[in-house]
C-alpha cells in the first residue's frame, strides 16, 4: 500500500540526511541523487515499523474513511490490518516480496493477488496492488537524477526515468524533495507520457523520533473530484517484532 | 378485339412448340428460384448476423447513468431499476428489457485469486436462442453463481464447488461472500467465458451494497431496423430522465462496419447472380425467336403487318415471363420454406469443422435461417418478366423489317 510506499521513500531521505549533515549541503550544489532517494525511501520506513493510519477516500458522490494499522520490516515485508470501520475489522493485506494476500474475515479466506489484479484499487482506494508491492524496486527499474531546483519550497526535483525493458505503469515519476530532505510533491506519468496522478505530502510532524510529513493526498489526473488521502497518527521505528508477524498465520489471526 | 386476338394467337403458338416453350420456361423459372434462393441466404445472414451481435450482450438499445461507460466506477449507477425495467417492457416498441450489474471482484477457490468480472442479470430474461444463457438448462439460484467455461478451466473449477469472491461494493466498502458454482457455461461471448460470473441480479446487488441498483439496462427493439425510434422511446421511460441511452451502432461502431461491410459484398454477389440469371433468360428468349424467321417471313408474305408480328412476339414473352416467374417463385419461396425452420447449417456443409466461428469476441454459430419478403420476390420476378420482354423484343423487330422472300430463304 502507499502507505507504506511513501513511508518507505521518507524513511530513505532521513538516513540519508544524517550521513550528509544538512549543514554539509549547500542549497545550490545539486545533491547525490542515489543518497537522497534512498534517505527518502527509508524514511517512513527505517529497519522496521509500525504506523496507525488514517484514510479518507472521496470522490464527487460518496466520502469513506478508513482506519489501519501497518507494520513493515526492510523493503520486503508489509502487514497492513483494518481496524475500522466495524465492517471490515480486522480485514488484512499481507506483503512479503512480490506477494500479496487479502485476508477476509467475514469468509475466513486468505486470496493471492494475481498480477492481473495487481493494478486494481487497493481496498477501494486510489492506491493500487501495485503501489504496495512495487516500491523496493523503483529504484532498480528506474534511471534516477537530479533534474532540477526548486525555489517554493527550496528543494530539489529528481526525475526517475523507467529503464528500457522494464514492464510497468510509469514511465517516469517526478519527486520534489525540500532541502529539509523531506518529500513535498509525487508526480506519476504513465507509458504515453501523461500525468497520471499527483501525491502531496504535507503537516511536517515529528512521529517516532523523526521529523515527516504526517499527510499525504493522492490525486488521480483523469478522475475529477477524486482522491485519497492518508494521515500518520502514529508511527514508531525500529520496534522489536515477532519473527512470524509477516506469515500466512499470522495473518490471519491478526485483528 | 384486335388485343385479345393478338393474346390467343400468342398462347396457340407457346402450345405449337411445346419443346421451346418449355425451355423457355425452365430458364427464366430456374433463374428466378437461383435468384431468390440467394436473396433468401443473405437476408438470412443480415438478420443472423445482426442477431448474433446484438443478441447475448449489446442489445439494441443500452441505458447507463453518465459516465460509466468511461470510468465503470462501481458507483454510477441507475436507480430503482425493477420499476423502470417494468416501464419499458410495457412500451410498444421495445420487445424485451433487462437490467445488468458489473463488477470486477477476485474469485478464489483455494488461496489462489483470479481477475474476474461479476455479471449480476435477470436470468429469465437473458435465456433463449441468442441469448447470453442460452443453451444454460440450470436455475440460478440464492447462492449459487454460473462460471464461465475457460474461466473454469483456468481455476480448475467444477460444478458444486464453493468460490470466494472479493470485490468492492458502490458505497466503497469491502464486498466478499462465498458462492456455490451451480454450472459451468458456454456463452457467446468470449470475455464472459473467460472472466464471468453470472449471479442473479437480486443476490449482485447485495452482494455489492447496490440496492434497487444496476449500471446497465439492455432493451431489445420490436424492430430493429426502427433503432431511432426505440432510442426516443426509451428515453420518454420515466425513470430514465438524464440517464445516457445509446444504441448499438452507437455503442459499436465497429459491429456496424462489419455487418456493412458483409452487405456490400452480398449485394455485389447478388448482382452478379442476378446478371447471370438475366443473361440466360435473354438468351433462351432470343434464339427462340430467331428460331422462327422463316416463319414471321411466312405471316409477312401472307400479308400480316411487321407491328403486328412484333405484338405478337411481345405478348407471347410476357405470357411465358409471367409463367415462368410464377413457377420460379414458387419453387424459390418452397425452397426457403423448407429450410426457414430448421436453418441451413453450413457447419455440416463444411465437414467436420466446428459448429461455431469466434470473431471480434463474439460466438457466431454456422447455422442460419433463410427467409424472404414479398418485396424481394415481387422485383425479382418482375425483373424477370421485364428481361424476357426486353430480350425478345430485338429479334422481333428485326424479323418484321425482314423482306418476306429473304426471311423465308432463312
Amino acid at each position: 500500500m502507499t502507505t507504506l510506499f511513501a513511508l518507505a521513500r521518507c524513511a530513505a531521505l532521513l538516513s540519508a540526511l544524517l550521513v550528509l549533515r544538512p549543514a554539509a549541503v549547500m542549497p545550490q550544489k545539486p545533491p547525490d541523487v542515489d543518497a537522497l532517494l534512498g534517505r527518502v525511501d527509508d524514511l517512513y520506513r527505517s529497519k522496521s515499523s509500525i504506523a496507525r493510519i488514517e484514510i479518507l477516500v472521496s470522490n464527487p458522490r460518496t466520502t469513506r474513511s478508513m482506519r489501519l494499522r501497518a507494520w513493515t520490516r526492510g523493503e520486503e515485508e508489509v502487514l497492513v490490518v483494518i481496524e475500522a470501520p466495524p465492517r471490515e475489522q480486522g480485514t488484512a493485506t499481507l506483503r512479503v516480496g512480490q506477494n500479496l494476500w487479502n485476508y477476509l474475515p467475514r469468509i475466513a479466506r486468505t486470496i493471492r493477488v494475481p498480477p492481473s489484479a495487481m493494478l486494481g484499487s487497493w481496498m477501494g482506494t486510489d492506491f493500487t496492488n501495485d503501489d504496495l508491492v512495487k516500491e523496493s524496486s523503483l529504484r532498480r527499474d528506474f534511471a534516477s537524477r537530479i533534474a532540477r531546483r526548486s525555489d517554493a519550497p527550496p528543494g530539489w526535483w529528481i526525475a526517475m526515468d523507467v529503464k528500457p525493458g522494464v514492464v510497468g505503469r510509469w514511465a517516469r515519476i517526478e519527486l520534489l524533495v525540500s532541502d529539509e530532505m523531506l518529500p513535498v510533491e509525487e508526480r506519476h506519468y504513465d507509458r504515453k507520457g501523461r500525468l497520471a496522478r499527483t501525491m502531496r505530502f504535507d503537516e511536517v510532524r515529528t512521529l517516532g523520533g523523526r521529523r515527516v510529513p504526517a499527510h499525504l493526498v493522492l490525486t488521480p489526473a483523469d478522475v475529477e473530484g477524486q482522491r485519497t488521502e492518508m494521515r500518520y497518527l502514529e508511527l514508531q521505528f525500529d520496534v522489536r517484532m515477532p519473527d512470524d508477524t509477516f506469515s500466512l498465520s499470522r495473518l490471519e489471526q491478526k485483528r | 378485339m384486335r388485343g385479345t386476338s393478338t393474346l390467343r394467337i400468342a398462347w396457340r403458338n407457346l402450345w405449337r412448340s411445346r419443346r421451346r416453350t418449355a425451355l423457355a420456361l425452365a430458364a427464366i423459372g430456374l433463374s428466378v428460384m437461383l435468384v431468390l434462393a440467394y436473396d433468401a441466404i443473405l437476408r438470412a445472414y443480415g438478420d443472423w448476423m445482426l442477431e448474433t451481435i446484438t443478441g447475448p450482450m449489446l442489445g439494441h438499445v443500452q441505458v447507463h447513468a453518465p459516465g460509466w461507460r468511461k470510468d465503470r466506477a462501481m458507483d454510477r449507477t441507475l436507480r430503482d431499476v425493477s420499476r423502470t425495467v417494468e416501464a419499458l417492457r410495457r412500451d410498444p416498441h421495445v420487445e424485451g428489457a433487462s437490467a445488468r450489474l458489473y463488477a470486477p471482484a477476485l474469485a478464489a477457490l483455494a488461496e489462489e485469486g483470479f481477475a474476474i468480472v461479476v455479471v449480476g442479470v435477470d436470468p429469465p430474461a437473458e435465456s433463449g436462442p441468442q441469448r447470453l444463457l442460452a443453451g444454460v438448462e440450470a436455475p440460478l439460484r440464492h447462492g449459487q453463481v454460473f462460471m464461465g467455461r475457460a474461466l473454469a478451466e483456468l481455476m480448475h473449477a467444477h460444478k458444486g464447488d464453493t468460490v470466494a469472491l472479493v470485490g468492492q461494493g458502490a458505497d466503497g466498502s469491502l464486498a466478499n461472500d462465498l458462492f456455490t458454482v451451480a454450472a459451468v457455461i458456454e456463452t457467446p461471448v468470449d470475455l464472459v467465458n473467460r472472466q464471468g460470473i453470472i449471479m442473479d441480479l437480486g443476490a449482485a446487488q447485495e452482494l455489492f451494497s447496490m440496492p434497487g441498483e444496476a449500471h446497465e439496462i439492455i432493451v431489445r427493439a420490436r424492430d430493429p431496423a426502427r433503432l431511432p425510434e426505440t432510442v426516443a422511446a426509451v428515453r420518454g421511460v420515466s425513470g430514465l430522465h438524464g440517464a445516457e441511452v445509446l444504441d448499438w451502432q452507437t455503442l459499436a461502431p465497429e459491429m456496424l462496419s462489419l455487418v456493412q461491410l458483409v452487405r456490400v459484398v452480398g449485394v455485389f454477389a447478388l448482382i452478379l447472380v442476378f446478371i447471370a440469371a438475366a443473361a440466360g433468360v435473354a438468351n433462351t428468349m432470343l434464339m427462340a425467336t430467331f428460331e422462327r424467321t422463316h416463319e414471321f417471313g411466312m405471316l409477312l408474305a401472307l400479308g400480316t403487318g411487321p407491328g403486328r408480328i412484333v405484338r405478337l412476339i411481345v405478348t407471347e414473352s410476357i405470357v411465358l415471363g409471367m409463367l415462368g416467374a410464377f413457377l420460379g417463385a414458387a419453387l424459390g419461396i418452397g425452397l426457403v420454406a423448407l429450410t426457414h425452420q430448421s436453418g441451413i447449417d453450413f457447419a455440416a456443409l463444411t465437414g467436420r469443422g466446428p459448429s461455431a466461428v469466434s470473431f471480434a469476441g463474439l460466438r457466431f454459430s454456422l447455422r442460419f435461417h433463410p427467409s424472404l419478403a414479398l418485396v424481394d420476390v415481387a422485383q425479382v420476378a418482375g425483373a424477370a418478366i421485364v428481361t424476357s420482354i426486353i430480350a425478345s423484343i430485338w429479334p422481333a423487330v428485326r424479323a418484321a423489317r425482314l423482306q418476306p422472300a429473304q426471311a423465308l430463304r432463312e
